[in-house]
């Protein structure tokens, strides 16, 4: 993985710094509330329902496991003993205290993490696919561009006040596993008839209040380009962008009111001008970065005799190892998702007592490296096979084993009324209700995408979930939105509004109305959205809503 | 206000004059519709002229008459509003425009670096002690990772 130098290390720490003195200042009354919001923003810290929550950024997902010592150590000690995985494949500490929050910034400096931009109206975190590496149908590795693309983002002086929050992902496969069409900025790399390697860019992606799926505005950009490509969309959208109201500024509004063909060529006019700058990347540079994604040292790996064999002795482990690993491009290794949708917790909360072992336990099978994944959940990537069942056992043992990757159980949701000062609903009471109402059938019921979300801002994403759970308040009651047949697929859609909003106290059943639809319905192993795209709403809407 | 350029505290010799005074007095900031309607007479004076443009000005519009400007400011309304920084950035990458760019307007001590890095060279701040502040936030970060 990327390894910082001395101007990457004196960056974080000269930032950690300015913050502390920010914050003194806050503290000491010589900085407004109005004044302080955007500069905390930008470090990462909102002013949530009880405390200060603190978002941490993981780069494209990639953390060591001097990392996770380090954020279990945060959690410890700043916090109350746990941390919540995010969408955008980053950490939360739900219960840091204001004036600590320079300390904790200066420990993560110390493991070459930061907050930056991890939230307020500037460039987010850079996502990509989790598997990025270890896939087999991968055209190339996402992650030195998204590193690339980290340090150009990072403190830039022009996009640290734009109309809005802006995001980009990147996936290096034709499967998308990185949600890259809804996001600001979607980059998939690509190979043209020359080979040489280059991006698809989408544009004006996201979800929120107007969910949008993002249209392709350069069919290919080649690497060297991608970041004068980026400056070019970036500065048209910081001049352009509305600043009336926030819940129109985000680019994808800007896109749509321009129209695609006039906002691509203001864009191609602005590149044209500073496409020869000096943005545009040296191969040299590319490699430089290249080189700390190299491959791993994987052994050759002659036989499987010894997985076979545990897969034989336990039925248990067999079932995770179906539900829960993925074949590795390298023969002899597997992928492992780690769940972290556990009946016990909260969907991506994780105890820093079950971080300290995790990082033991990739030191000790997976190169001392972990992902994060965008369904909240965390990845050993790189493990030999023959490691599995001991590895099985121990993630069994701090419950991090639940079989359910993929399945109506393996939510992703948002932290909803119970954290965030922005919700109308709460979505973690009804996670846990899901939760014990279909861990029994959920390997039977098949793979599907539930996606909760507290309030129409989305961040558990139930624009794309194939039932999708909003949120909504009505005259000071908790109600919820169903919608059917999202995806997040490389063929990302929206789903559809089933009906009139339900009753918090009938959501679990109504779910369940949905899933017994599907299994009445469903014709061999047709997976849910086939079935749904067969029958229509219609019978999931009969059963539903009759059932009342 | 208290004026920060090329990384000092000065004594500001501009004035924001627009009215009819404006067209006898030496380094006077005029705003654009003053401008539009004394162009030819205040162009031919030869006197150091400044310009106050909004944050979304079209500087194509402007581009052929940057030449009878000494001093470009540039108002920032509210100091969220970024559009400023990328009008500065153009002004001297794309217009090459090398006279004073000057921020006026919601300037925060906390934003100098930025600012300057995209190309001001000159700061309004409120007071003194902000100027003073701002001169300090100036040097905080020694290292970035954009070219220029």
């Amino acid at each position: 993985m990327y390894l910082y130098d001395q101007l990457d290390q004196t960056l974080i720490n000269e930032r950690v710094e300015q913050f502390r003195d920010q914050t003194h200042r806050y503290l000491n009354g010589k900085l407004t509330e109005e004044q302080f919001r955007p500069l905390r923003l930008m470090n990462g810290l909102y002013i949530q329902t009880h405390a200060p929550m603190l978002r941490v950024n993981i780069p494209y997902g990639l953390l060591s496991s001097k990392q996770l010592h380090a954020l279990a150590h945060i959690a410890q000690h700043y916090d109350k003993g746990y941390g919540h995985f995010t969408t955008r494949q980053n950490i939360q500490f739900n219960w840091p205290k204001l004036e600590q929050v320079p300390d904790i910034l200066a420990e993560l400096a110390n493991v070459q993490m930061h907050a930056i931009q991890s939230s307020g109206n500037c460039i987010r975190n850079i996502t990509c696919d989790p598997l990025a590496g270890v896939c087999a149908d991968e055209i190339e590795d996402p992650r030195p561009y998204c590193e690339i693309i980290r340090q150009w983002a990072t403190l830039h002086p022009e996009f640290s006040y734009l109309p809005r929050k802006f995001k980009f992902a990147v996936s290096g496969s034709p499967k998308d596993r990185a949600a890259t069409q809804v996001h600001d900025i979607g980059l998939h790399m690509k190979k043209n008839e020359a080979g040489q390697i280059g991006f698809e860019v989408l544009v004006g992606g996201g979800l929120g209040r107007t969910p949008v799926i993002g249209q392709t505005i350069a069919d290919f950009i080649a690497e060297e380009d991608i970041l004068s490509y980026a400056e070019a969309i970036l500065r048209t959208y910081n001049r352009f962008g509305r600043r009336d109201n926030k819940y129109k500024a985000r680019i994808k509004i800007l896109v749509r009111e321009t129209g695609l063909d006039k906002f691509t060529q203001q864009v191609n006019s602005e590149w044209q001008a500073i496409r020869e700058g000096s943005l545009k990347l040296k191969q040299e540079d590319i490699q430089r970065v290249k080189r700390f994604f190299a491959p791993l040292s994987y052994q050759t790996i002659s036989n499987d005799n010894a997985l076979i064999q545990d897969l034989g002795n336990s039925g248990s482990f067999r079932q995770w190892f179906i539900q829960n690993t993925l074949a590795h491009k390298q023969s002899g290794y597997q992928v492992v998702f780690v769940s972290l949708k556990s009946p016990n917790r909260a969907p991506g909360d994780i105890t820093s007592e079950q971080m300290s072992s995790l990082a033991e336990l990739a030191d000790q099978y997976s190169f001392g490296q972990l992902r994060t994944t965008h369904d909240q959940n965390l990845a050993l990537t790189d493990v030999r096979r023959a490691d599995l069942y001991p590895l099985w056992q121990q993630l069994s043992k701090l419950d991090l084993a639940t079989a359910n990757i993929g399945t109506i159980t393996d939510m992703i949701c948002c932290p909803g009324l119970d954290f965030c000062s922005l919700a109308n609903a709460s979505s973690i009471d009804i996670a846990q209700g899901i939760t014990d109402r279909f861990s029994a059938s959920a390997i039977d019921t098949g793979k599907i995408s539930l996606k909760m979300s507290g309030c129409m801002n989305g961040c558990g994403h139930h624009s794309i979930g194939e039932i999708g759970v909003l949120g909504v308040d009505k005259k000071g009651e908790q109600w919820y939105q169903l919608t059917l047949g999202g995806s997040d697929s490389h063929q990302s859609k929206l789903g559809d509004r089933l009906g009139k909003a339900i009753a918090k106290d009938a959501v679990v059943d109504a779910i369940d109305d949905i899933v017994q639809v599907y299994k009445a319905n469903r014709v061999d192993n047709e997976d849910f959205a086939n079935t749904l795209q067969r029958i229509g709403l219609q019978p999931f809407k009969d059963k539903v809503y009759d059932a009342d | 206000m208290t004026l920060i350029k090329n990384r000092q505290i000065i004594d500001d010799p501009w004035r924001y004059l627009s009215d009819e005074q404006a067209l006898k007095v030496s380094h006077n900031i005029i705003d654009l519709a003053f401008w539009n309607e004394n162009k030819h007479v205040l162009s031919d004076s030869g006197a150091p002229l400044g310009l106050l443009i909004p944050a979304d000005q079209d500087l194509a519009e402007l581009a052929s008459e940057l030449a009878c400007f000494s001093l470009i400011a540039i108002h920032i309304p509210t100091f969220v509003d970024g559009r400023a920084y990328s009008l500065a950035k153009l002004l001297r990458e794309r217009y090459l425009y090398s006279g004073e760019v000057r921020a006026v307007g919601d300037v925060l001590p906390d934003q100098a670096h930025y600012l300057t890095r995209v190309g001001f060279d000159a700061l309004e701040l409120t007071d003194r002690p902000s100027a003073s502040l701002a001169l300090k936030k100036l040097s905080e970060l020694s290292v970035y990772y954009q070219p220029s």
